[in-house]
């Protein structure tokens, strides 16, 4: 199911673009529409926005969310949630500081924990 | 009959810190002699219990001219500090030996209550040298230590030799820990396991099969009631109950807590590290529900009981019923990620199929990883033309065929026959004693290890970790609480210097993680915290750099007792299939040959060895207090 627009602040005038936002595992339960079953999430994004931003977009609606994906002292991504930009994980062909494209789609999971 | 010859020392506990029991108990199988050691307290603050003993063991006691069936080889079952204490997960066991698949250092861990029956029985670990001249297990109750004869167990699996010693020895449920190698390790099939307490399996390195090699059945431990004091019980609860909240509530640990290592199929299936068919695809199979996949269903799907081990507060380990198909019915272990995947490898989509295949590996007991691996390759190489029906005696396996598998996992832990006898080689082995094409679309490590049930073309941190690793499998584990270590918290997993980086940096917290009797899973927290349970157990004052350079100093110990076993570095290499490059999913063309010799070069700059020689310089080995080594390794 795909959700409504999250509203955040962007870039005026630029063109909108359409980003996808979903989000597995036990990172459902990290993001209030999550308990309804919702997984997919379209975050409003314009043409200069990078994966970081729309992450932090995304992340400032839900709290809990907010708190696991940030590290409070770097401001980085911390090292609980695995991102997978455009189906490989973030850090391999790209980086937060990519600008996104019309109809690129980040997925949040856990972090493995193996055994 | 038995040989009765209890400890030669007095009974009661040695004066030395809190957490430890003060005694080793020695076995010599070939004299039947039993007796016991005690360590000094500077000893105990060395090395610790589980591998940290162990280590030193094999390095003290085992010359290189000893293999890994001789009967001079050393097989320790070592406990910890922490174990028996109310710590969650204090019920650990480490087994360090010479193991049968690498013929090098084994360190292999498994959960339940072997640890804190051992500490309640007075023993801080178990060494077993010699070689019992019939069939014997080894009964301990406080005091009273024993070989007792074992012929009327051969023949029965893990469960049902444990079954029949609770039988035979009138103990319900967790009072009489059981520990066995089966079949398998009857027959000294090379990737035997130890198995106990119905679900826990030390698994590595074939250690099963050195057990089988000394002619033990199995090792049944009474939960002794000896007390065991520590120095500081408040601190000691205190920084319990700050572990479990750390692993009730840390974003990482949350879903472990509830649900184990269930929710690693989905989760990586989506970064394509999901090891499917053997390494041939990393896409998800067409038509298949991915659904019932997820970590929750795979616990909803079947009906469920909490079988935690000693002192656990988490939701990881369960017994299942199997609700459908053929073995509807049938009380099985729930698999972890690592039974699933081992399915993966062979084609298997079906849960309920796999659940019921993962218990009857631990039944047998074999290394499934290793069992997956091979059983994938034996698939392939069906389908391609390069093992016969004739040579299978008759089985035709196809993906996902668990009968198949089941079929060929009976004649391999009985040696039955050509191929019975082929496949309890390992598939390193079996590749090559096939040759052509078929050595070719083999997964192993060029000595002789097998990675675990990930992609690792994906996640080079592992196939690294694996391939340099001193101990048969992962050394350095995965990354936890990094910044604690001044290590990157996100670092590119297909970068080889960030990758050599992380997989150096690591060495040797897991090393101190599995000296403390404690499961890995509940010592995912800070070292500070695992720090601070030590202290308050013992009275020290033990510090992270304490623990780290423990953690170094042993995995010293071990590759030093490899290189003179003749495990060198030009065999940390990944097989052509293991280390070949992706043709689908998310990393196609991610090609780690590549930088493979650049990221080990990085590896071992960063570690402090030896490139050329694979050993570890003299003076970090000085700056370690391993004198000696340095002296042995350089003159």
């Amino acid at each position: 199911m795909t959700g409504s627009a999250a509203k955040a602040p962007h870039r005026d005038n630029a063109p909108r673009l359409r980003v996808v936002v979903e989000t597995i595992s036990y990172v459902n339960e990290m993001v209030s529409e999550g308990a309804a079953g919702q997984r997919e999430f379209e975050v409003e994004a314009r043409q200069g926005d990078t994966v970081y931003d729309i992450l932090r977009r995304f992340s400032s609606l839900h709290p809990h969310l907010n708190e696991a994906l940030w590290d409070p002292e770097t401001g980085g991504i911390g090292p609980h949630i695995e991102i997978i930009f455009n189906d490989t994980i973030l850090g391999v062909r790209d980086s937060e500081e990519t600008l996104v494209q019309d109809n690129d789609r980040i997925v949040l999971t856990g972090q493995y924990v193996g055994g | 009959m038995r040989t009765s010859e209890g400890p030669a020392e007095s009974p009661g506990r040695a004066a030395v810190a809190g957490g430890f029991a003060g005694r080793i108990l020695r076995v010599d199988l070939t004299a039947g002699r039993i007796w016991t050691e005690r360590p000094s307290e500077r000893e105990y603050r060395e090395y610790l219990g589980g591998v940290g003993i162990g280590a030193k063991i094999l390095y003290e006691e085992v010359p290189p001219e000893v293999g890994w069936d001789h009967p001079e080889n050393r097989l320790v079952l070592a406990t910890g500090v922490l174990a028996g204490l109310p710590v969650w997960g204090s019920g650990g066991l480490t087994v360090v030996t010479r193991g049968a698949m690498t013929n090098g250092a084994t360190s292999s861990q498994a959960n339940g209550f072997f640890g804190t029956s051992l500490k309640y029985s007075g023993y801080d670990a178990i060494v077993l040298q010699g070689r019992a001249p019939h069939w014997v297990y080894l009964f301990v109750h406080n005091d009273t230590v024993e070989l007792r004869d074992a012929k009327h167990l051969l023949g029965k699996d893990t469960w049902e030799t444990q079954d029949a010693l609770h039988a035979e020895l009138g103990f319900k449920g967790h009072q009489l820990s059981v520990y066995t190698a089966g079949i398998a390790g009857e027959n000294r099939v090379r990737f035997a396991a130890i198995h106990g307490d119905y679900g826990h399996v030390a698994s590595k390195n074939g250690c099963g099969a050195v057990l089988g090699s000394k002619n033990v059945k199995a090792i049944a431990i009474v939960r002794g009631d000896r007390a065991l004091p520590v120095a500081d019980a408040r601190g000691l609860f205190t920084v319990a109950d700050t572990i479990s909240h750390d692993l009730r509530t840390n974003p990482t640990t949350q879903a472990l807590y509830k649900l184990g290592t269930l929710p690693g199929v989905s989760n990586l299936s989506k970064i394509g590290v999901l090891p499917i068919r053997n390494y041939t695809t990393n896409q998800w199979p067409e038509g298949v529900d991915k659904a019932p996949w997820e970590g929750q269903a795979l616990r909803d799907g079947f009906d469920h009981r909490g079988h935690q081990c000693n002192a656990c507060g988490m939701r990881h380990c369960q017994q299942v019923v199997l609700g459908k198909g053929e073995h509807q019915g049938a009380i099985v272990d729930e698999p972890e990620y690592e039974g699933w995947s081992c399915g993966w490898t062979m084609g298997v989509t079906n849960p309920t199929d796999m659940a019921w295949l993962n218990t009857q590996l631990d039944r047998a007991v074999v290394d499934l990883n290793e069992f997956g691996w091979l059983m994938g390759w034996v698939i392939e190489c069906y389908e391609k033309g390069y093992l016969t029906r004739q040579q299978l005696d008759g089985i035709e396996p196809t993906w996902g065929d668990v009968k198949a598998a089941h079929a060929l996992l009976q004649k391999l832990i009985r040696r039955e026959g050509w191929i019975g006898n082929l496949l309890a080689e390992g598939v390193k082995r079996a590749s090559e004693q096939i040759g052509g094409p078929a050595a070719e679309c083999a997964v192993y490590t060029l000595k002789g290890a097998q990675p675990r049930g990930h992609d690792h073309r994906g996640r080079w941190e592992e196939m690294l970790d694996t391939c340099v690793s001193s101990t048969g499998t992962l050394e350095s584990g995965q990354s936890v609480e990094p910044g604690e270590l001044g290590l990157p918290a996100r670092f590119n997993p297909v970068g080889g210097d960030d990758v050599a980086k992380i997989v150096a940096g690591m060495l040797g917290r897991r090393h101190f993680e599995d000296s403390l009797g404690t499961c890995i899973f509940t010592t995912r927290t800070t070292l500070k915290n695992l720090c601070l349970a030590v202290s308050a157990a013992t009275g020290w004052d033990y510090s992270v750099d304490e623990a780290m350079r423990f953690g170094r100093r042993t995995a010293c110990l071990l590759r030093a007792f490899n290189l003179r076993c003749g495990i060198g570095p030009e065999l940390e290499k990944p097989s052509k299939r293991y280390g070949s490059t992706p043709v689908d999913g998310p990393l196609k063309g991610v090609a780690v040959a590549d930088q493979w010799e650049s990221m080990v070069a990085s590896w071992y700059e960063r570690v402090g060895y030896d490139r050329t020689s694979g050993r570890p310089k003299a003076d970090l080995l000085r700056s370690l207090g391993l004198e000696k080594v340095a002296q042995d390794l350089w003159g």
